[in-house]
């Protein structure tokens, strides 16, 4: 595999919970002085976790939706030209989680919500010139669960209407030249090979995202899910964790921070249990030619979770 | 028992757990200080540590603390023990300056002040309508429809035993020009006023002057400090400007701005105030420091000219 043109994701800065120095983030001159970072540590292409939560309050220095990006730079162009001027050539991929919108038992909210704003991040990924937009199918099984504790007898509700919602995303993305991908988390009302089921009923234009990571902990193997589903895969994250969910964790309100043992659930590239040279040549041998992303997500340090990033690509060049 | 006792204006991000049992094995996974900072009986232990015998939250803080406590009952429960109470949330009254919004703004500030009940709170510091930019400037009549916004949940606040005070920020509608009229035209008796020292200095009050004229209204504090006092309008009416793109801070730990804050103290002895006072450090890149120095400062300079 050419590893030259992998992206890496901008959620490895951990914006949302607390750390010394997290202040920074907030800042339009935070994020101009990483972009210069990322291409240093040889990233060509960088992946934005769309999130409308930066549109209220004023926090728009996080350039993680379109308000943010208008408010700051006046447009898309004027943003990509900014990111060219730092060394990003590409914005790969453009990623949408509806958690935000899961606060109470309203469906009607949450779709709503989930509809119109997954609408815009599929816009935005347009303007941002993004192979894909990759969504969560669904809120945190665990979240969901709060406000809906029969759940599991509403299950085919939410299928129907997730669908409903799929169906309409997947025509825009269509029309827009945006691949639209299903993210695979472990935590999701359609984890693991709940997909399968979910892909089965959208238009074959919606892919698959193979996540080694989100794999892993819902008990699969990539290698495995990369030669059952090779025609579909959309978009791959290269992730690596060593957490063992013995525990149901993925059914909690906060699957990522396991509430009975603290852990990190997802490691930076390289410090997990993910064997990613095996992984790689599996997508060789398959003849994957699609856009592969890294991701730090919760990195304790998102500077050395660049190089090291960097560190696991160029072994797996070497 | 001293006339002011101290909290803290919750600042912390999303904390992810209520508690390590295995801290040491957490830390050994990545040997970095992320431990300190990510369950809630040590981010109460500082506080607790450092005097701080309060906290103040925010509504943004519920999405995280309901799910890992099951309750507001719970959290306060854990929180004193660890000897801290929960003195109150703060509560953005969005829309109120609009005459169509009246019944959303009113049911949204008696749902939070609910919320507030079932956390043991007395206090709802509360803005009054949103940024300045895209909204302002407000006529006479929005100004009247904010204040008819307040005295209702200020009535139903009282009624429940919670004080609501009004909050301003530097950047929003009600701004320098009608800030006072906003304060005039409410009902002493339901609703009060939270001086946020930097904020209402930036916006360009006075602050000794502004709480020696409101003295009688106030029911809290938001203190802090400021070296960035009375911004002009093109700053103070701009998109967003409460988080600067440069990284410019508006906002300091007491001792480490401009203001006067020995002053202020000299002023609460002279009004003899009495009630809680909740120190912000919005904009710090370290909470736990901020809050140490504020302790010193507190002890040092100002408690010694009134406690």
């Amino acid at each position: 595999m050419n590893t030259d043109p992998i992206a890496i994701s901008l959620d490895l800065i951990n914006r949302h919970y607390q750390e010394p120095n997290r202040n920074r983030y907030e800042s339009r001159y935070f994020w101009e002085e990483l972009y210069t970072l990322i291409a240093a540590a040889g990233f060509p292409a960088i992946e934005i976790p769309y999130e409308p939560v930066w549109q209220f309050g004023g926090r728009s220095g996080v350039p993680f939706n379109r308000y943010c990006v208008n408010t700051k730079y006046g447009d898309a162009a004027t943003y990509r030209a900014r990111l060219a001027a730092s060394g990003i050539d590409r914005v790969a991929g453009i990623t949408f989680d509806p958690n935000l919108f899961m606060r109470n038992a309203n469906l009607d909210f949450f779709f709503g919500a989930t509809g119109h704003f997954a609408g815009e991040a599929l816009a935005h990924a347009a303007d941002m010139g993004a192979d894909y937009l990759a969504i969560s199918p669904s809120a945190y099984y665990g979240r969901i669960a709060q406000y809906h504790p029969d759940l599991e007898a509403k299950r085919d509700l939410f299928t129907e209407r997730t669908v409903a919602l799929l169906v309409g995303l997947a025509a825009k993305a269509e029309d827009l030249g945006v691949t639209l991908v299903l993210r695979n988390e472990y935590w999701s009302l359609f984890g693991g090979e709940r997909i399968l089921a979910l892909a089965e009923a959208l238009p074959a234009s919606v892919k698959l995202d193979l996540d080694s990571a989100n794999l892993f902990i819902a008990g699969l193997s990539a290698t495995e899910f990369l030669h059952q589903h090779a025609g579909r895969i959309g978009c791959v994250h290269l992730t690596d964790t060593a957490f063992v969910d013995t525990a149901d964790v993925w059914k909690a309100p906060n699957p990522e921070f396991p509430p009975d043992r603290a852990t990190q659930v997802f490691r930076d590239p390289g410090q997990g249990e993910i064997d990613f040279a095996q992984l790689v040549a599996a997508l060789d041998q398959a003849g994957y030619t699609g856009p592969v992303t890294c991701s730090a997500r919760q990195t304790r340090d998102p500077f050395r979770a660049l190089l090291r990033t960097r560190a696991v690509l160029d072994r797996l060049a070497n | 028992m001293p006339n002011i006792r101290y909290a803290n204006m919750c600042h912390w991000k999303s904390i992810p757990y209520r508690q390590i049992p295995n801290f040491r094995e957490f830390y050994y996974e990545d040997k970095t200080n992320s431990a300190y900072y990510s369950d809630w009986d040590s981010i109460l232990k500082y506080q607790s540590a450092l005097g701080f015998d309060g906290i103040e939250i925010a509504p943004w803080d519920l999405a995280d603390i309901l799910p890992l406590f099951g309750s507001p009952e719970n959290f306060s429960a854990f929180a004193r023990d660890r000897g801290v109470e929960v003195i109150g949330m703060f509560h953005g009254a969005h829309a109120s300056h609009a005459a169509d919004h009246f019944d959303e703004a009113v049911r949204s500030g008696r749902e939070a002040v609910d919320t507030i009940v079932r956390f043991g709170g007395t206090y709802m510091n509360t803005c009054p309508t949103q940024n300045y930019f895209g909204t302002g400037p407000l006529t006479r009549d929005e100004v009247q429809n904010c204040a008819k916004v307040m005295n209702e949940i200020g009535r139903y606040a009282t009624d429940h035993g919670v004080k609501i005070g009004l909050h301003n920020e530097f950047f929003c509608a009600i701004n320098l020009p009608n800030h006072r009229e906003l304060i005039e035209s409410t009902d002493p008796a339901l609703v009060h006023y939270c001086i946020d020292t930097a904020q209402v200095s930036i916006l360009g009050e006075d602050l000794l002057t502004f709480y020696d004229d409101y003295h009688d209204r106030i029911s809290t504090f938001h203190l802090k400090d400021t070296a960035s006092s009375k911004q002009p309008d093109s700053v103070r009416y701009a998109q967003d400007p409460e988080i600067a793109d440069d990284g410019h801070r508006w906002f300091w730990e007491p001792g480490l701005g401009e203001l006067d804050l020995k002053g202020l103290y000299r002023l609460l002895k002279k009004h003899e105030f009495k009630g809680w006072m909740s120190i912000e450090y919005d904009g710090s890149p370290d909470l736990l420091a901020s809050m140490a120095l504020t302790r010193y400062h507190l002890d040092h300079e100002l408690r010694p000219i009134y406690d």
